[in-house]
C-alpha cells in the first residue's frame, strides 16, 4: 500500500513538472484529482483496510491529495511568470535614449568655495560672524592698529562713501565687532565682501570676497595658528600639500606672517603657477598685536590669538584652475553651468 | 535591590531630607530607579489574636473567627485566607479604617457579620505578597502598634547595582558607599568569631575538589537548634527587602546575605550522608556534578546535571547547585536540630553559565555571578552563627572548617593627583584623596614614587622624600615621588585594579558637579540665518537656477529703466565719493539691474533658457545712516524643462514661477501667507503676486514689462518669450522662522473620505476665495481643499469657468460614517449655492 502511494505521488510530480501550457495543468488536475484519478480510488478501497489501519491510511491518501494539489498551484505560478516575462520582454523599448530629468542649476563657485572653507572650520570648531559691508574708519584701520598717515587709507586704494563710511577693506573689522560685544574664548570665522579701488586684471577685482578666521583664547601660540593652516590647507587641498609660513608685516598682528601652501599644480616641483618656487601665497597671518587688545579692552596678558585670512576668489582660481579673476564676475552661463556637478 | 532605609539607618545616619539621600546614591553613582513610601498605618489597624476560627456551612473557605484585638470584647470577623487558623497572630483592620484603596466597613458575607479585616501584606501597601494575611511572631501580644512591628513610616529605595559593583548588593555596602560620599562614619554591626566545643560526634569531612570554581568553602556546625519561625524584627526586615520569611535558620541566611551582600546555604547536617559508610561523619563534597547526574532543587523541579556546574555534594549525591539553589533532600525543616552552615565563594562564570543552563536565576546566583570576594567569608558565617544562636538557639560543634588553597595576597595600588588632574580636570588634594579612598575601605600606605599597576609588596614603593629629608634636602628631585599616594585595596573591591579605577572612584564620591566647564564660549553664529540662506540657495539651484555674483555696486540710471521714480531711488542711494566709473557709482539698493545685464549677455551668446539669481547684499541709505539687506532675485525666461525627444518643451508659465515661491516658503516652514496683487513699476500689471506675513512682503513674482526689458537691451517681441521675475526679502523670512521647531503631529488614525465637486462659477470669483468658504463650514472635519480640474472650454457659458475641486474630510476622533459625510457635502453645496449660486454638474 505504501510502495503504491509513493509511486503515484512520483508519477504526479513528473506529469505536473512537464505541464507547459495552461491546458496540460487543467488536464493534470483531472488526471490526478478528479473522479477517475488514482487519489479518488485510493478513497474507495478505504474500505477494505482493517478498521485499526484505517486512520494512519486516509491520512496518507489526504497528504498524497495535498501534496498534488500544492504542486499543481506551484507549477500554475511558475507558468504564469514565465507567460508574463515573454510579454514583457516582447515589448522592450530603446533603453539607449536618454532620461528625463530637470538638470540641477548651479552655486557660484565662490559660494561653492566659500561653503567648503565655511564647512572646514566649522568642523574644526569655529563659528561664522558676519559684518557689514559699509563700515567707519574706527573698525577698518584704527581699531586694528593702523595708523593715521597710512596709505591704505587713501582714496586710490578705499572707496568712501559720501557720509564719511568706507567700504570695508577686509573683514577684519569683523574681528573687531565681535571682540567688542564677546568675551573670549573666541573661535570665529568670518567670510564676506571687501572692497579696495583696483582696476580689474587677471587678479585683481574692486569687489573681492575674503574669509578670515580668529582665535581669541588662554595659552594660543603660533603653533595653534600653524596647526590651523596645515589642516585647512591639507583639507581643503589634499592630503599632500604643505605650508608655511614666513615673516612680514601687518599693522594689526605681531608677529605677522604670510601664509604658502606647496604649489597645488606641480606638487611643489616648481612650475609657471607657481612661478618657478614651489609655493603659492595664500594669505596673511599672525598673532593679534597687544595693541589692538587693548584697544579693545581684552587683557593681552592673559589672552593671546592669532588671525588669519586669505581671498576666496584665489582659492577658487588654485583650485578649479581659473586663470583670470574677471571670470568669476562675467556669470557666463557656460561658466557657471560647470558647477552644476559640484557636490556639495 | 530593594532596601529599606530604616535598616540602613542601623549602619549609617542619613540625611533627614529623603531627597539628598536620592541625589547622593544617584551622584555617586547608584541610580535610584524608583521610591516608595510605606507611610503610618492607621490607628485602627492592630496586631490580632485569632482565638478561633470555624468554617462557615456552605463555603468553601470562609471561616468565622473570634479575633482578640486588646481592646474590648474579641470581635467577629470572616475570613477567605487559607492560612488563617486559630492561635495565630495577625494583624486586625478594624471597621472605619481607611487603607490604600479601600475602606474597612462592617459587612454581613453569607448572613455572617464581619466587624473588621484580617490583612495581607498587599492590603497594607508592605509587600506584593497577597497569598494569605499575615503571620506575626507568636508572641506579639494582641493590640500591639503595627507601626512599632514593622518599624513605620519608612521608605523604600528600589536601586540599580551595575555589574562592575559587587559590593553594592549588600545594605553595608551601600553604607560604605555612602559614608564616603556623605562623609559621616560607618556603624558595621558587631561580629565575634564564637569558637566551638570541640565535638567528635557532630563533626564533618570537609572536601574541596574544584578550587577553580570554587576558590573558598567553609562550613560550620551548629547542634541543638530548634528550627521555627522568625522573631519579628527578622520578619520585618525580610518583607521590607520583598523576601518572604520561611524559618528562623532559613531567615538569617537570608537576613545575612541582604546585610553582608554575601549568599550562605544551611544544611540539615542529619540527612548528610558520609563518604563511606563504614567512616562516620557525614561529608561535603564541592564537586563537578557527574554526567546525567539527578538533583531535586528546593523548589522540587528534577534537573539532570553534567560535569560543569558545581554540586556541593555529601558523601553519595548532590545536596546542593554551588551557589545557586540547594536540594530539596537536605534542606531545612522543622524536625532539624543540627545544621551546616555554609559560606563559600563561587567562580563567576561557572555560576553564569549553570544559572543560564538551568533557567534557575536565584538571589544568590545573582550576588555570585559579580564576582564576591572570598575574603569576608569566614566573617559572613560568623554573623549568621551569632544570628543562629540569638533565633535557634543550639550550640556550635568544632571551628570553621575552611577550604582556601590559594588565600588573597594584600593588593596595593598607586594614584597621582597630577593625573586626577590631567583626566578629571580640577585639583584633588592629598588629603581629601585619602579621606574619600579610606572611608571606601583604602588604608593608605605611604606617599612614594610612581608604580603602575597592583603590587603585592609594600617594600617595593620607594620614596626619595623621606630619604632626602633624612639627607637634610628640602628641595626634592624627584617630582613623583610626593605626587604618589599608596592605598592597600580592601579585597571585596575585586573591581579595583588600575589607578584609574582609583580615579573613577575619587571623581564619583567628590561629585562629578565639580567637575569645571573648561571653556564657556560665547555662541556668536546665527545658526538659524545660516540655515536659511543655504536653504533658499539650495532650493533655486536644484530648481535648476544658476547662481550669479555681482559686484555690489549699481548704475543709478539703471534704476530710472527699471521705471523707478528719481526722487524716490535718490532718498535711498549711497553714492561713492571714488567711484571707478559712472556705472559703479552706488550702491546697490536691488539686485535686478545686474541679474537683467547677466541675461542679456547670455541671451547674446545665444542662451535661450535661462534661469538666474543671486543672493546678497543690498545698500539702503536710512537717512543719515545706512542698512544692509540680504536680497534676493531670480530672472527666468524660456522653458522650464529642457528639451526632452518625449515630450515638447512648454514655456514658463505664471504657476511655475509661483510654484517656485510657494515650494520654497513650504521648504522653509513659512505658512499662513496672503497673496494679493503687488505694484511693481517693472511688472506687467495682470501677472504679478506679491506673499505677504503680517503685511509685509516677504516674497513676490511676476512677469517683467517688455517696455522694461527694452530698456535693459532685451527686445522681447523679437525674443518671443516671457521674462519672469522672482524677489525674497531674505531678512524677512530668516526673522519670519526663527525660533521655529518642526514638531511631529500623530498619524490619523481614522481613514479620510475624499469627494469630488464639479461645478460652474462665474469668473471674477477667485478660487482661494471659494477653497477657504469651503474650509469653514467645517473646519473640524474638513481637512483638505485642492482643485484638480479647471476648464474654460467650449460647453461652458461665457462669463463662466468649470472648477472641479477634492474635499478631503476626517474625523479624528472617530471613524466617519457615509451619513456624516453626506451631511457635510450637503452643507458645502448649501453653502456654495448661497453664496455664489452654483448649482452642482
Ligand atoms: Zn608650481
Amino acid at each position: 500500500m505504501q510502495e503504491q502511494l509513493r509511486e503515484a505521488a512520483e508519477q504526479a510530480r513528473t506529469a505536473i513538472a512537464a505541464c507547459q501550457t495552461n491546458n496540460d495543468i487543467l488536464n493534470a488536475k483531472a488526471r490526478y484529482l478528479g473522479k477517475k484519478s488514482l487519489v479518488n480510488s485510493l478513497y474507495g478501497k478505504l474500505k477494505d483496510i482493517p478498521p485499526e489501519d484505517k486512520p494512519a491510511f486516509g491520512q496518507a491518501i489526504n497528504e498524497l491529495r495535498a501534496g498534488i494539489e500544492k504542486l499543481l498551484a506551484e507549477r500554475e505560478l511558475e507558468l504564469k511568470d514565465r507567460l508574463q516575462e515573454e510579454q514583457d520582454a516582447a515589448q522592450a523599448q530603446d533603453l539607449s535614449l536618454p532620461g528625463n530629468f530637470r538638470p540641477r542649476g548651479s552655486l557660484h563657485p565662490l559660494t561653492i568655495i566659500r561653503r567648503r572653507i565655511e564647512d572646514i572650520f566649522m568642523g574644526l570648531g569655529f563659528e561664522i560672524a558676519e559684518g557689514p559691508d559699509i563700515d567707519d574708519e574706527f573698525h577698518n584701520f584704527d581699531a586694528l592698529n593702523t595708523p593715521p598717515d597710512h596709505p591704505s587709507r587713501n582714496l586710490a586704494d578705499t572707496f568712501y562713501l559720501e557720509n564719511g563710511c568706507l567700504l570695508r577693506t577686509q573683514t577684519s573689522t569683523v574681528q573687531v565687532r565681535v571682540m567688542e560685544k564677546y568675551p573670549p574664548p573666541i573661535h570665529i570665522i568670518s567670510p564676506g565682501r571687501c572692497y579696495r579701488n583696483d582696476k580689474p586684471d587677471p587678479s585683481h577685482s574692486p569687489v573681492f570676497h575674503q574669509l578670515e578666521a580668529l582665535v581669541v583664547d588662554k595659552g594660543v601660540s603660533m603653533a595653534d595658528l600653524k596647526d590651523t593652516l596645515q589642516n585647512f590647507a591639507q583639507i581643503m587641498f589634499g592630503e599632500d600639500v604643505r605650508s608655511r609660513i614666513r615673516p612680514h608685516f601687518f599693522p594689526f598682528t605681531e608677529p605677522s606672517a604670510e601664509m604658502d601652501i606647496s604649489c597645488v599644480s606641480c606638487q611643489g616641483k616648481g612650475c609657471r603657477v607657481c612661478k618657478n618656487s614651489g609655493w603659492l601665497e595664500l594669505g596673511g597671518a599672525g598673532m593679534v598685536d597687544p595693541a589692538v587688545f587693548k584697544m579693545l579692552g581684552i587683557d593681552p596678558e592673559i589672552y593671546s590669538g592669532y588671525a588669519l585670512g586669505f581671498g576666496v576668489e584665489r582659492i577658487a582660481m588654485l583650485k578649479y584652475n581659473i586663470p583670470d579673476m574677471r571670470i568669476l564676475f562675467e556669470n557666463d552661463v557656460r561658466m557657471l553651468r560647470q558647477f552644476s556637478g559640484e557636490v556639495l | 535591590m530593594i532596601i529599606s532605609c530604616r535598616w540602613l539607618s542601623r549602619y549609617i545616619e542619613l540625611p533627614a531630607d529623603l531627597n539628598l539621600l536620592v541625589q547622593t546614591l544617584t551622584f555617586s553613582g547608584i541610580e535610584v530607579e524608583a521610591v516608595k513610601p510605606l507611610p503610618e498605618l492607621p490607628a485602627g489597624v492592630v496586631a490580632a489574636k485569632v482565638l478561633s476560627a470555624e468554617p462557615i456551612p456552605g463555603t468553601d473557605h470562609l471561616q468565622v473567627c473570634s479575633v482578640e484585638f486588646g481592646a474590648g470584647e474579641p470581635a467577629q470577623v470572616v475570613c477567605g485566607a487559607p492560612n488563617c487558623k486559630a492561635g495565630m497572630i495577625s494583624v486586625l483592620a478594624l471597621p472605619g479604617t481607611e487603607l490604600p484603596g479601600l475602606t474597612i466597613k462592617t459587612a454581613t458575607l453569607r448572613g455572617v457579620e464581619s466587624r473588621g479585616m484580617l490583612c495581607s501584606e498587599r492590603e497594607l501597601g508592605l509587600s506584593d505578597n497577597h497569598a494569605g494575611i499575615i503571620e506575626l511572631d507568636a508572641s506579639t501580644p494582641a493590640g500591639s502598634s503595627v507601626n512599632e512591628i514593622y518599624e513605620l513610616p519608612d521608605t523604600i529605595l528600589e536601586l540599580e547595582i551595575t555589574p562592575n559593583r559587587p559590593d553594592l548588593l549588600g545594605y553595608t555596602g551601600i553604607a560604605r558607599d555612602l559614608s564616603a560620599s556623605l562623609g559621616k562614619p560607618l556603624r558595621l554591626p558587631p561580629v565575634e568569631h564564637l569558637p566551638g566545643e570541640p565535638s567528635e560526634e557532630t563533626a564533618l569531612t570537609l572536601v574541596l575538589e574544584d578550587p577553580l570554581k570554587c576558590p573558598r568553602y567553609t562550613a560550620r556546625l551548629l547542634d541543638g537548634v530548634n528550627v521555627k519561625e522568625s522573631p519579628q524584627w527578622l520578619k520585618t526586615a525580610l518583607v521590607k527587602s520583598g523576601l518572604r520569611p520561611i524559618n528562623n535558620i532559613v531567615d538569617v541566611t537570608n537576613f545575612v546575605m541582604l546585610e553582608l551582600g554575601h549568599p550562605l546555604h544551611a544544611f540539615d547536617y542529619g540527612k548528610l550522608q558520609p563518604l563511606d559508610p563504614s567512616d562516620g561523619h557525614p561529608a561535603v563534597v564541592a564537586r563537578q556534578a557527574r554526567p546525567e547526574e539527578e538533583f531535586v532543587a528546593l523548589d522540587g523541579k528534577n534537573l539532570r546535571l553534567n560535569p560543569g556546574d558545581l554540586v556541593i555534594a555529601d558523601g553519595r549525591d548532590a545536596s546542593a547547585l554551588a551557589g545557586v539553589m540547594g536540594g530539596k533532600d537536605t534542606a531545612i525543616s522543622a524536625a532539624t536540630t543540627s545544621i551546616v552552615l555554609e559560606a563559600a565563594c563561587f567562580q563567576p562564570g561557572s555560576i553564569r553559565a549553570t544559572s543560564y543552563k538551568h533557567k534557575l536565576s536565584t538571589d544568590s546566583s545573582y550576588r555570585f555571578e559579580r564576582h564576591l570576594s572570598p575574603h569576608y567569608v569566614d566573617l559572613v558565617s560568623d554573623r549568621a552563627v551569632q544570628l543562629f544562636l540569638e533565633t535557634a538557639g543550639g550550640k556550635v560543634c568544632n571551628e570553621l572548617y575552611d577550604a582556601w588553597p590559594e588565600p588573597l595576597k594584600p593588593r596595593y595600588l598607586a594614584v597621582r593627583p597630577c593625573r586626577f588632574r590631567q583626566l578629571i580636570g580640577y585639583e584633588l588634594a592629598g588629603e581629601e584623596i585619602i579621606r574619600y579612598l579610606e572611608a571606601l575601605g583604602c588604608e593608605f600606605i605611604q606617599y612614594g614614587a610612581w608604580i603602575d599597576g597592583l603590587i603585592e609588596d609594600t617594600s617595593l614603593i620607594h620614596c626619595h622624600h623621606l630619604e632626602e629629608e633624612k639627607a637634610g634636602k628640602t628641595e626634592f628631585s624627584e617630582i613623583d615621588c610626593v605626587h604618589s599616594l599608596f592605598f592597600r585595596i580592601p579585597p571585596q573591591r575585586v573591581d579595583i585594579t588600575r589607578e584609574a579605577d582609583l580615579l573613577e572612584e575619587l571623581a564619583r564620591l567628590a561629585g562629578y558637579e565639580r567637575i569645571p566647564r573648561k571653556k564657556e564660549a560665547p555662541r556668536i553664529m546665527d545658526r538659524h540665518a545660516f540655515r536659511i540662506r543655504r536653504g533658499i540657495e539650495d532650493w533655486f539651484a536644484d530648481a535648476s537656477f544658476h547662481e550669479t555674483l555681482n559686484y555690489s555696486f549699481c548704475d543709478p540710471a539703471q534704476l530710472a529703466d527699471l521705471a523707478l521714480e528719481p526722487a524716490e531711488t535718490e532718498a535711498k542711494l549711497f553714492r561713492l565719493v571714488n567711484p571707478q566709473s559712472s556705472n559703479q557709482s552706488a550702491m546697490r539698493i536691488t539686485l535686478l539691474p545686474q541679474l537683467l545685464d547677466n541675461l542679456r549677455y547670455n541671451l547674446n551668446h545665444g542662451e535661450r533658457n535661462l534661469k538666474l539669481m543671486e543672493l546678497g547684499k543690498v545698500y539702503l541709505k536710512e537717512g543719515d545712516s545706512q542698512a544692509e539687506y540680504l536680497s534676493f532675485a531670480a530672472v527666468l525666461t524660456g522653458k522650464m524643462d529642457p528639451e526632452h525627444w518625449s515630450a515638447a518643451g512648454k514655456a514658463i508659465d505664471f504657476y511655475q514661477v509661483k510654484g517656485l515661491v510657494e515650494g520654497l516658503l513650504r521648504l522653509l516652514g513659512v505658512q499662513e501667507t496672503n497673496t494679493a496683487a503687488l505694484e511693481r513699476p517693472w511688472l506687467s500689471a495682470g501677472d504679478n503676486l506679491g506673499f505677504y506675513a503680517e503685511d509685509r512682503v516677504i516674497a513676490s513674482c511676476g512677469r517683467l514689462k517688455t517696455r522694461v526689458a527694452q530698456n535693459f537691451g532685451i527686445d522681447l517681441t523679437l525674443l518671443k518669450q516671457d521674462i519672469w521675475v522672482i524677489e525674497l526679502d531674505v531678512d524677512l523670512l530668516i526673522d519670519l522662522t526663527r525660533g521655529r521647531e518642526k514638531i511631529f503631529r500623530e498619524l490619523p488614525r481614522h481613514p479620510a473620505v475624499t469627494r469630488d465637486l464639479s461645478f460652474l462659477i462665474k469668473t471674477g470669483v477667485a478660487y482661494a476665495e471659494i477653497a477657504a468658504a469651503i474650509k469653514a463650514v467645517n473646519p473640524d472635519l474638513i481637512r483638505d481643499v485642492s482643485i484638480f480640474d479647471q476648464y474654460l472650454g467650449q460647453q461652458v457659458p461665457e462669463g463662466f469657468r468649470s472648477m472641479s475641486l477634492r474635499i478631503v474630510v476626517q474625523d479624528s476622533e472617530k471613524t466617519l460614517t457615509d451619513e456624516r459625510v453626506d451631511q457635510v457635502l450637503a452643507s458645502v453645496r448649501e453653502m456654495l449655492f448661497r453664496a455664489w449660486q452654483i448649482n452642482m454638474r
